[in-house]
């Protein structure tokens, strides 16, 4: 039924080439139509819905203590130290135009002009900006300088131990663009001036830089890598015609893919922007019709014929593998992560877009190109050898004489993956998705040594009932977790209501340093907090405390955007609270970027795991199906599992982070590494179903279609190696892995097939005689 | 000497001046205003009751008696605050000596130390106890701090309302002001603030106006009144009740050493 629907379509596109081809640019002309409604959606946080629990508790806790999500931070340093008249009138000026951007929090951001300072002079009690007017004096300046450095609340916050850096924190509104904000912040920067120098960090820039380059970066390397693919393509075919029907069936699909998305009104992501590159690679699958053409052209010398026949021997396989990478793309959608659903749907119908262009477009190329050139071309392909390739073929004999050792060989490598497996080490970080020497990682790594830290994490610690942060106990319970939070290296620095109330008791008792200490009576503090809040910012305690005082917001500012540092920041409060308990009925939930990015992380990474799995085995499941055999299907997965476990196992043994690029990776890889060994063991059981000698067919199938299945994955794999020059590492990651995934893929399953099918002969071959 | 004096003597010399209501400048329209909403009678009780909410819609209320007395002779005001609620501050007191073109003098007392502290006051521009309103908004600000404009003559619901706008001399936490001014009792019904992006920032509405017989004189008084920060969604509700005027508070209400002992009759 199938076999007679690709033949009449076949011969039909045979009959009528221009027909097909008019009718295929009527199509693309309508799917292209929807394009210039592309909208774009460049925020990674988006992979999580909406309605996810923790961007819910999350959203809950920033209400509350009204808090930003997002944070910038711009780094001033200077070695002579920042407490010099115009380094302070600069961040002056600074702040004030930073408040003047739209999108940024004007009443938070947080600098030396805006923060309050809680001070005692001449006997009255002032809350007001750290910095009113700029001091001139060298006098003013010392005393500027003595007044940040014995202030817990404003040190490694604002000022470094050393004095040679501060910072201004500068919250933004939900909707706004970390990397415009970032740019708009450039461009004020003071030129030239007297040893400051600037540094923009935080998560909001990291991320919309990321996703505004990825688009970028994707618009540069798709061509180029399409380009790469059309050069290698004309190496090894030497036709024109070739190029053109292989670069014209990849433009197709992704014309067709990608408008029928935007015209579904789905944006375009991060994810669904990679699936161009996906597409061309995909559609070198075509290769296999070229390589067999011309050995058929070459036996029949009649174009017509050689096409039909070509077409009837490579049909099957070509169905086949592109249905298994349609299947393996589609399985995505059964994850929880919606652009990651986008872009399997889309990419599966890519696929199939090309599976039918296989069967219309392609022939009808090559029934319209000059037969002498075809000729010139089928020659070429001859005179080198007639069963393939020399080289194929010796490798062939090599595998079936010694199948048992090959096959161990295998084995052996796959104990070796597993130990780089039980190695992989789970991590995410936004910031290391730029290169080490790029402004983003500089400006981090100097606040972080400068600083309490760029990224933040909170700690909600609820009472029983309200006032509950009234009671003496409870605030030196929060003291001493903070001191033992502190003691984690990547925790620069905490801050609680606890640090307001002893602030106020020293400063309220004529600044006395022995007052510095949380008060012995409920009435104290509250009338302290009370004070407090008559004459400072209403966020500085907003943002500690709740409003019927029943909890308290921890701040942990953390020197690593690593998913797994708030983890073990969580672990220590636990462990420290287990010796020291809070007191009873009280609870702790963690909050904020640092936690979201773990949660974000965790939950990520395991939707990606899931599709992974559930990829597996729908791939699985349709082998079987396709092949009518359970050993069978069982024989096309293994070089697909081989391949798998190996690579991932060398990232394991290498010691390189199992991260987002990769785990997106991981379910990519599926639906094309499965193609090499579905073309492999089709074509050899038809070989053998007509010749019926195992180890000439086997032979046979490593040199000829062989030849077809090496020429494909060099392709896929120079399509994917190009990317090694871009400048975000995650890319550099994909590029390598999956060119060493297709070259791996392509060799397990030329070398361990022949093999696993000369053990397993009698089993195997019971069915495939016809 | 402030422009109110300078229009009161034109007024009392010259009836016509008072037909001739629509030629006041926005200045003096800003200085009617304030005086009818921060200085009517020579002193006023009222027992205030300001509710903080958030954005999540919690609450935290402050329940107080206020006291103001004003100087004869300039717009120089004193206030004595007492606080009754939030229970665990319950006698904590507020004293401020108001002058006009000058840093306030604050004072407060502690109750848990039995400490009177001295308040610098530098930023007049401050939240008022933690509330969506700032010590001028409370006390007043200065007309002479902002430039003024009359924009426009419109109804705000049943009042025929000046809209004036003001522009901070100096920088400021808004860049602009516009206050609905009602012809017949000068009080500000509506007040939008702007910040430095030009957004609207906060809110002020009048909620409710009465008017206060004292002795023959009546007041028109807001006796309910919102600020709101529309960027943060927290507002502040204030009710005053129980207002009397021109009750004779004596001078010696005002001093620190009231603060500790706060004088009973005149709080409750």
């Amino acid at each position: 039924m199938r076999d007679r629907l690709i033949h009449r379509l076949t011969s039909f596109s045979v009959d009528h080439p221009r027909l097909v081809i008019g009718l295929t640019l009527v199509i693309t002309l309508a799917f292209g139509l929807q394009l210039p409604k592309m909208t774009t959606d460049t925020d990674p946080k988006h992979m999580l819905p909406i309605t996810s629990p923790v961007r819910q508790y999350n959203d809950q806790v920033e209400r509350e203590f009204g808090l930003h999500a997002d944070n910038l931070v711009v780094g001033i340093v200077n070695e002579r130290g920042v407490v010099n008249s115009e380094t302070l009138s600069h961040i002056a000026e600074l702040t004030r135009r930073i408040q003047k951007i739209p999108g940024v929090v004007v009443r938070d951001v947080t600098s030396f002009t805006t923060i309050d300072n809680v001070t005692v002079e001449s006997g009255s009690l002032a809350v007001r900006p750290l910095l009113g007017e700029v001091p001139a004096s060298s006098g003013e300046l010392g005393a500027l300088r003595r007044a940040l450095l014995e202030n817990p609340l404003l040190r490694n916050r604002v000022i470094s131990q050393d004095t040679k850096a501060t910072a201004i924190y500068v919250p933004l509104e939900p909707s706004a663009n970390g990397r415009e904000i970032a740019d708009r912040i450039r461009q004020m920067l003071p030129k030239g001036s007297s040893g400051d120098q600037y540094f923009l960090a935080g998560d909001p820039i990291a991320r919309d830089t990321f996703g505004y380059e990825m688009f970028q970066q994707m618009a540069l390397f798709s061509p180029v890598a399409g380009m790469v693919m059309c050069v290698a393509l004309w190496f090894m075919f030497r036709s024109l015609s070739v190029v053109v029907a292989n670069m014209a069936v990849a433009m197709i699909s992704i014309i067709w893919a990608m408008g029928l998305f935007i015209g579904l009104g789905f944006p375009v992501h991060i994810m669904s922007s990679m699936s161009p590159v996906f597409l061309m690679a995909i559609a070198t699958d075509s290769v296999h019709i070229f390589n067999e053409f011309y050995f058929r052209y070459g036996e029949v010398s009649n174009k017509r014929r050689a096409v039909l026949e070509t077409m009837t021997a490579v049909g099957r396989p070509v169905v086949l593998s592109d249905l298994t990478t349609a299947a393996g793309f589609a399985s995505l959608a059964a994850g929880p992560i919606i652009p990651v659903r986008v872009f399997g749907l889309l990419v599966g119908f890519g696929t199939l877009v090309i599976l039918l262009m296989s069967f219309t477009l392609v022939p009808a190329i090559l029934i319209l190109m000059r037969e002498d050139r075809i000729a010139a071309a089928a020659q070429r392909e001859l005179s080198r050898s007639a069963s393939g390739s020399p080289l194929l073929a010796k490798l062939g004999r090599l595998c079936v004489r010694h199948a048992k050792p090959v096959v161990l060989a295998g084995c052996a490598l796959l104990v070796v993956a597993g130990v780089g497996l039980a190695r992989l080490h789970v991590n995410n970080n936004m910031v290391h998705w730029f290169k080490p020497e790029s402004e983003i990682r500089v400006a981090d790594r100097v606040l972080n040594r400068h600083l309490g830290g760029t990224s933040i994490g909170y700690i909600v610690v609820r009472g029983a009932g309200q006032n509950a942060m009234h009671d003496p106990g409870m605030l030196r319970s929060i003291e001493s977790l903070q001191r033992e939070l502190e003691k984690d290296p990547v925790a620069g620095k905490t801050h609680s209501v606890v640090d307001f109330v002893k602030r106020i008791n020293r400063v309220l008792h004529n600044d006395d340093p022995a007052f510095e200490r949380v008060p012995d009576s409920a009435a104290e503090i509250a009338q302290y907090l009370f004070l407090f809040s008559m004459a400072a910012k209403p966020s500085d305690l907003n943002n500690v405390v709740d409003y019927p005082f029943q909890s308290a917001n921890v701040m942990v500012q953390l020197k690593s955007w690593d998913a797994g540092v708030m983890r073990g920041v969580l672990d220590r409060a636990h462990a420290h609270l287990a010796a020291n308990p809070l007191p009873g009925g009280t609870t702790l939930r963690p909050a904020g970027i640092a936690y979201f990015n773990l949660v974000w992380n965790d939950e990520v990474l395991w939707g990606m795991v899931t599709s992974f799995l559930s990829g597996l085995v729908i791939v699985l499941i349709l082998l079987v199906l396709e092949t009518r055999s359970l050993r069978w299907g069982v024989v096309c997965f293994v070089p697909l599992f081989f391949t798998i476990a190996v690579i991932y196992g060398m990232v394991g043994l290498a010691g390189k982070d199992f991260d987002m690029p990769v785990a997106v990776l991981s379910t990519l890889s599926l639906g094309l590494a499965i193609d090499f060994a579905v073309h492999f063991v089709v074509r050899f059981q038809q070989h053998y179903t007509t010749h019926s000698n195992l180890n000439d067919s086997l032979v046979w199938t490593v040199a000829r279609p062989g030849k077809g299945i090496f020429r494909n994955a060099v392709l896929f794999a120079l399509g994917f190696v190009v990317m090694v020059f871009a400048h975000l590492t995650p890319y550099i990651t994909v590029g390598v892995l999956m060119a060493a995934i297709m070259l791996l893929s392509s060799i397990s399953s030329i070398v361990f097939l022949p093999a696993l099918i000369r053990i397993f002969d009698k089993r195997l071959l019971k069915g495939v005689t016809l | 000497m402030s422009t109110r004096i300078v229009f009161a003597l034109i007024a009392g010399l010259c009836p016509a001046a008072m037909y001739a209501q629509d030629k006041l400048t926005a200045a003096e329209i800003i200085d009617r205003a304030q005086a009818a909403y921060y200085s009517p009678g020579s002193d006023m009780k009222a027992r205030v009751v300001m509710e903080l909410i958030n954005a999540d819609g919690k609450k935290r209320t402050r329940v107080l008696t206020m006291l103001r007395k004003s100087i004869p002779g300039g717009r120089e005001q004193r206030y004595f605050l007492y606080f009754h609620e939030p229970g665990d501050v319950r006698r904590t007191a507020f004293l401020v000596w108001k002058y006009p073109e000058k840093d306030d003098d604050r004072w407060i007392f502690i109750p848990a130390v039995n400490m009177t502290r001295r308040i610098a006051a530098r930023d007049s521009r401050s939240s008022f106890v933690g509330s969506d309103f700032s010590y001028e908004d409370v006390s007043g600000r200065d007309v002479g701090a902002d430039s003024h404009a009359l924009l426009r003559e419109e109804r705000l619901g049943d009042s025929s309302c000046y809209v004036v706008q003001s522009t901070p001399k100096a920088a400021a936490d808004f860049s602009r002001k516009l206050s609905w001014i009602d012809k017949t009792s000068w009080l500000p019904l509506k007040e939008e603030y702007y910040d430095a992006q030009n957004q609207l920032a906060r809110l002020f509405t009048a909620g409710k106006v009465e008017t206060i017989d004292a002795g023959g004189k009546t007041y028109p008084t807001v006796v309910k009144r919102t600020m709101k920060n529309v960027q943060s969604g927290h507002r502040t509700e204030v009710v005053f009740e129980s207002i009397t005027y021109d009750v004779g508070i004596a001078a010696d209400v005002f001093t620190e050493r009231s603060l500790q002992q706060a004088p009973e009759k005149w709080i409750r």
